[in-house]
């Protein structure tokens, strides 16, 4: 049953994120500013930290495939980058200690990779003509902020869950 | 064997890059169906969203209800400056209806390109990065959805159906920036209408692009858009804005307004997937013989 509850709250995250854009106001960090929620990505990449290395990964492609059919129907934006976050966090986290701050430290530094990634790869689709100026001031900057109040609130219960799965894994 | 073929991360790295380039491109395709897994994923996840939304937007739904009673004060008093206008409008709609039925049925022309039937939906979902605008709604094929259906809330049009699955279907705004999502629309001028196309949003100032106005055409702000039901799949006179400002384009050859949407792209609870009554032209009947086998 423990080792059930940690994806079922990552699918919680998954479709909480949709249920957060749909019912905060859309200039919720000042008009013309876009904050995206990207509570799975800190889920998973908590996950890749505090608990399997292996299973991180393994969810980021699982879940990244899971984005692109639901949400974004172009198949391979999410699929190729949330395993190659979780992929270059663990290879940080070898030459890092682990502790809460440093963790909260490497997801936001994670959620900033997935922004410029999926905004370079947009460009490349033509889905955009953002020019990257203001791609920084009105995408970067509002998405952190609000990912990092999640973060702060979020890091220790799910260090406990994370510890508690890899406990699961070992048994 | 040179180093090169023996790193085994390389070659997955590079492998891997290739299938993505593959997906994407098989993805960005111009799909009439999605493949069935990715079918089912969908109204999978559209059941579990279906069972979660409907208490959070109970919940949402109170809060607002709490926000308007304090407006209610001041809305009332504008809704009771134009209730006497809307008296004489309807009558005057009711003899304009009647006289239309009439009309028609003296030139014996049944079908009009303006008929529609409404099919109400609920959103599910929506896509969180906002980079591609798109909604999920809670009705699919098994509820006659099928794509490129047009989609209006009360105040307007808001987009087209871009899939449908069984149970669910995905709802493209015109708001998201995608090449091949034209809207065929027209410009209400007194007596004459302009026609031009929808394409393209402007974030920054929120306004739609209607492109290729006849540069001699006069328009002027404030006129209403609506669609022109010429593009063959939208029904006619589906309201989408009102023009805010008119430039010329690039070249002098045609003019592109600004047209400020009538609905919301972002407060949508409920909308309605219309099914346009008249005959849908088949593409193959619009190709000119003659220029096919040239």
């Amino acid at each position: 049953m423990r080792r059930f509850l940690l994806p079922l709250i990552l699918l919680a995250l998954f479709i909480g994120e949709s249920i957060f854009v749909q019912i905060t106001p859309h200039d919720l960090l000042g008009s013309g500013k876009i904050a995206v929620p990207r509570f799975l990505l800190a889920g998973l990449l908590f996950l890749t930290i505090f608990g399997s290395k292996k299973h991180g990964i393994l969810y980021s492609l699982l879940f990244g495939l899971l984005f692109d059919i639901v949400y974004v129907e172009i198949i391979g934006i999410y699929l190729f980058l949330f395993p190659v976050i979780a992929f270059i966090t663990t290879k940080l986290m070898k030459i890092l200690q682990t502790n809460m701050a440093m963790a909260s430290i490497i997801v936001l530094l994670g959620i900033t990779l997935l922004e410029a990634g999926v905004y370079q790869m947009n460009l490349l689709i033509h889905h955009t003509d953002m020019v990257f100026a203001a791609f920084l001031s009105s995408r970067l900057v509002p998405t952190l902020i609000l990912n990092a109040i999640f973060i702060i609130l979020a890091v220790y219960p799910f260090k406990r869950l994370s510890e508690k799965f890899s406990d699961s894994l070992n048994d | 064997m040179p180093q090169f073929f023996l790193n085994k991360r390389l070659i997955i790295l590079l492998v891997s890059i290739i299938i993505l380039v593959a997906l994407i491109g098989f993805s960005l395709k111009d799909r009439e169906n999605l493949t069935w897994p990715e079918q089912f994923l969908k109204d999978t996840t559209g059941f579990i969203q279906n069972a979660v939304s409907s208490p959070v937007n109970y919940v949402a739904g109170f809060f607002e209800n709490v926000e308007d009673l304090q407006n209610t004060y001041k809305e009332n008093k504008e809704l009771k400056t134009r209730l006497d206008e809307l008296a004489r409008l309807e009558s005057e709609v009711q003899r304009l209806k009647k006289d239309n039925t009439e009309l028609r049925e003296i030139l014996d022309k049944k079908d009009s390109l303006s008929e529609f039937e409404p099919k109400q939906a609920t959103v599910i979902g929506r896509n969180p990065d906002r980079w591609h605008e798109l909604l999920i709604i809670n009705k699919g094929k098994n509820a006659g959805i099928e794509p490129n259906m047009a989609v209006i809330t009360s105040k307007g049009l808001i987009g087209k159906v871009k899939s449908s699955n069984t149970f669910t279907s995905t709802v493209q705004l015109l708001s998201s920036m995608d090449p091949t999502n034209r809207i065929s629309a027209k410009i209400q001028a007194g007596d004459n209408n302009f026609f031009g196309l929808i394409e393209g949003y402007d974030k920054e100032k929120g306004l739609l692009l209607l492109k290729r106005i006849p540069y001699d055409a006069k328009v002027k702000k404030d006129q209403n858009v609506i669609t022109s039901g010429l593009g063959g799949v939208f029904p006619e006179s589906l309201p989408i804005g009102k023009v805010v400002d008119v430039v010329p384009d690039e070249f002098g050859l045609t003019q592109t307004a600004y047209v400020k949407p009538g609905a919301d792209f972002y407060d949508i609870g409920h909308v309605m997937v219309v099914k346009r009554g008249a005959l849908q032209p088949e593409l193959m009947e619009m190709v000119d013989e003659k220029e096919e086998e040239l």
